[in-house]
């Protein structure tokens, strides 16, 4: 570990004038409206409490599942605090990184008050890394993440957030990442925070020529499980793949924003969520795909599914599309609905109780998008997590 | 002794619809019989009524082995010992056949046979290369077939219900199924083929044929009613029934 480091005092010249400037900023803003498109399906009506974000990292919780079975490298983020030795943040970095331009509140925040994104380049991604974030009171706390990936290389990370109390608190988790010509990103975002969490969470990545991006999202969980997601395909070529799986339990939200921006040629995006929601929960999945006048020859398609597994739940789904060039390829699909019927038939058919062929059912729905994380132990974890809270919701007689 | 299956005063409709109008059937233990008709005549709505397929509203009776099964939920007829190998198997995409095998397995505790009839099935059958994937998905027609004669091997049932089993087939295809089916007639097994064409008869042996119109069967008799059907079709039959 390194010397405890506070809040700000690291800086770079224009990293310190950035913050104070968004320090002054935030006098003037206010929560945002739900009344905006970009805010209409979360309860805003809470008190963010930005000026509890901590000075110093709270004690790391202790090890857990994910982290025993994890071979690769880890670094560690607490309290939106980077306390691995070795790993610099990019508010402390020469040049300016900042490839999110949000101007509301919460993204003013984070400037403001997150002691500066864990930077990740070629010297930490040699291998397989994870990087373990954990809030661990109930403070408001500003996570941060950039890897940015260097030209012809391959990077394998696993971002995982997760509360190491029962604490209510709010997070603002940014991942960023910046993926150069001829690399390849795996990157893989699990969301375990636990049900009194507000996550209000933003990520941005570029990718250049020909650069490839895999990405997989697990949403576990969170009071608020908001995640607003930007690719942007700037390089010709370049090429994302997007799965995401999510259960909502209790009256969770778990709202996803996924925004697929195509500005190079050639530029290929592929989307495909899968979620389940029961009790009271609410999922979300707003997609965009949106083609620059530049974008020509872009094939771009995002697919979401959703499982409707109690009365009370909902889920509401809305792909878009913006298309600006005119010789591109896209399509689009999403259904919301319950178990299906001859599935569940068949299976009865062949001696299974309803319950465990629904369960076999619903570990089939999420197995197309469990199959893609890039490690087959915390796939396993992750394919237990999922089966367990449809199991309790079986037993506890919600679903 | 009990038979296999022994249906008496089967009836089922969907809505008004009567489907199947009282249909008595007995397929005692090692036997196999096909049940041919023509298109509309009942003869699939007779394998799913057994299955207790909810969308059907039935009456009558139908024992396993002696075991009233008509008041049981599709699971229980399953584990009592029927077997339905459907005619369109439905995809349950995410879920091997693995799965489905182990979960059998757990839904008949009592049974402790699974795991070697899991392993024999498998390699009569070659399914090794199937059994990781995904149940019925991107599968041909023949592979389908293969896949629920497998699933068959597996549930050891008393009672096979295979329903039009050589349909979407070619020649070669349906040859195999012959074969498949040849191989499963023992001592504990009724079988009982649904087919629209006489077709797969020349490559198995049935030792009963009943032929099946307007929702009863109307002929029961030897492996020579195939021979006239082909010859003759099911006109006769369907014209005396309307009469």
């Amino acid at each position: 570990m390194t010397d405890t480091p506070t809040l700000g005092s690291t800086d770079a010249v224009w990293m310190a004038s950035r913050r104070s400037a968004a320090v002054e900023r935030l006098d003037d803003l206010s929560m945002p409206s739900e009344r905006e498109e970009i805010w209409r399906y979360l309860d805003l009506d809470f008190d963010p409490a930005f000026r509890t974000a901590p000075l110093t990292a709270g004690s790391a919780g202790s090890t857990d599942a994910v982290l025993e079975m994890w071979h690769g490298n880890t670094v560690s983020v607490v309290d939106g605090f980077v306390v691995t030795e070795g790993v610099p943040t990019i508010a402390e970095a020469s040049d300016e990184i900042a490839l999110v331009n949000d101007d509301h509140m919460f993204a003013t925040a984070f400037t403001a008050y997150a002691p500066g994104a864990a930077l990740l380049t070629g010297d930490h991604l040699g291998k397989p890394l994870l990087v373990d974030v954990q809030n661990t009171s109930d403070a408001t706390t500003f996570p941060g993440v950039h890897i940015a990936v260097p030209r012809g290389t391959e990077a394998t990370v696993i971002v995982r957030l997760r509360s190491t109390t029962d604490a209510p608190a709010t997070v603002v988790p940014t991942v960023t990442a910046d993926v150069s010509d001829n690399a390849r990103l795996t990157l893989t975002i699990i969301q375990d925070w636990n049900y009194n969490t507000r996550s209000l969470g933003r990520a941005v990545i570029e990718l250049g020529r020909d650069a490839t991006l895999v990405l997989a999202e697990i949403g576990l969980g969170a009071k608020i499980g908001r995640l607003h997601l930007d690719v942007n395909f700037v390089g010709n070529g370049s090429t994302a793949k997007i799965y995401g799986a999510y259960f909502g339990e209790d009256d969770q939200t778990l709202d996803y924003r996924y925004f697929m921006n195509h500005i190079g040629m050639h530029t290929r995006s592929d989307m495909f969520l899968k979620g389940a929601v029961e009790d009271e929960a609410l999922s979300v999945f707003t997609g965009m795909i949106r083609i620059e006048e530049t974008g020509q020859k872009t094939e771009a398609f995002q697919t979401n599914r959703n499982l409707i597994l109690s009365s009370g739940a909902s889920a509401q789904s809305v792909p878009n599309l913006e298309i600006l060039a005119n010789d591109v390829m896209c399509g689009h699909g999403s259904t919301v609905g319950p178990l299906d019927e001859d599935q569940r038939y068949y299976l009865m058919s062949r001696g299974l109780t309803p319950e465990s062929a629904d369960r076999l059912q619903v570990r089939g729905f999420f197995e197309e998008v469990v199959q893609q994380i890039p490690d087959e132990a915390i796939a396993a974890w992750i394919r237990e997590r999922i089966n367990g809270k449809y199991v309790a919701a079986q037993e506890e007689g919600r679903v | 002794m009990s038979s296999a299956l022994e249906v008496r005063d089967l009836k089922a409709s969907i809505g008004d619809l009567e489907i199947l109008t009282g249909l008595d059937l007995v397929v005692p233990f090692g036997e196999v019989h096909a049940i041919m008709g023509p298109n509309g005549s009942g003869k699939s709505t007779l394998s799913h009524v057994l299955m207790g397929n909810p969308v059907y509203e039935a009456s009558g009776s139908a024992t396993i082995g002696g075991v009233e099964i008509m008041d049981m939920t599709v699971d229980e007829r399953a584990r009592a010992g029927l077997f339905e190998a459907f005619q369109y198997p439905t995809e349950v995409p995410g879920v091997t056949l693995d799965d489905l095998t182990e979960e059998m397995a757990i839904s008949t505790p009592s049974d402790d046979g699974f795991e070697q009839r899991t392993v024999a099935a498998s390699e009569r059958l070659g399914m090794e290369r199937f059994r990781e994937r995904a149940v019925n998905v991107n599968l041909s027609g023949g592979e389908k077939k293969r896949s629920e004669m497998y699933l068959l091997g597996v549930a050891n049932p008393k009672v096979a219900i295979l329903d039009e089993i050589d349909s979407g087939l070619d020649i070669d295809a349906v040859r195999e199924v012959a074969d498949m089916v040849e191989s499963l007639r023992g001592p504990g097994l009724g079988i009982v083929v649904i087919t629209h064409y006489s077709r797969i008869l020349r490559y198995m042996s049935a030792d009963r044929i009943h032929v099946m119109v307007g929702g009863r069967v109307v002929r029961s008799g030897g492996p020579e009613i195939a021979e006239e059907l082909e010859a003759d079709g099911y006109t006769a039959y369907q014209v005396a029934a309307a009469g």
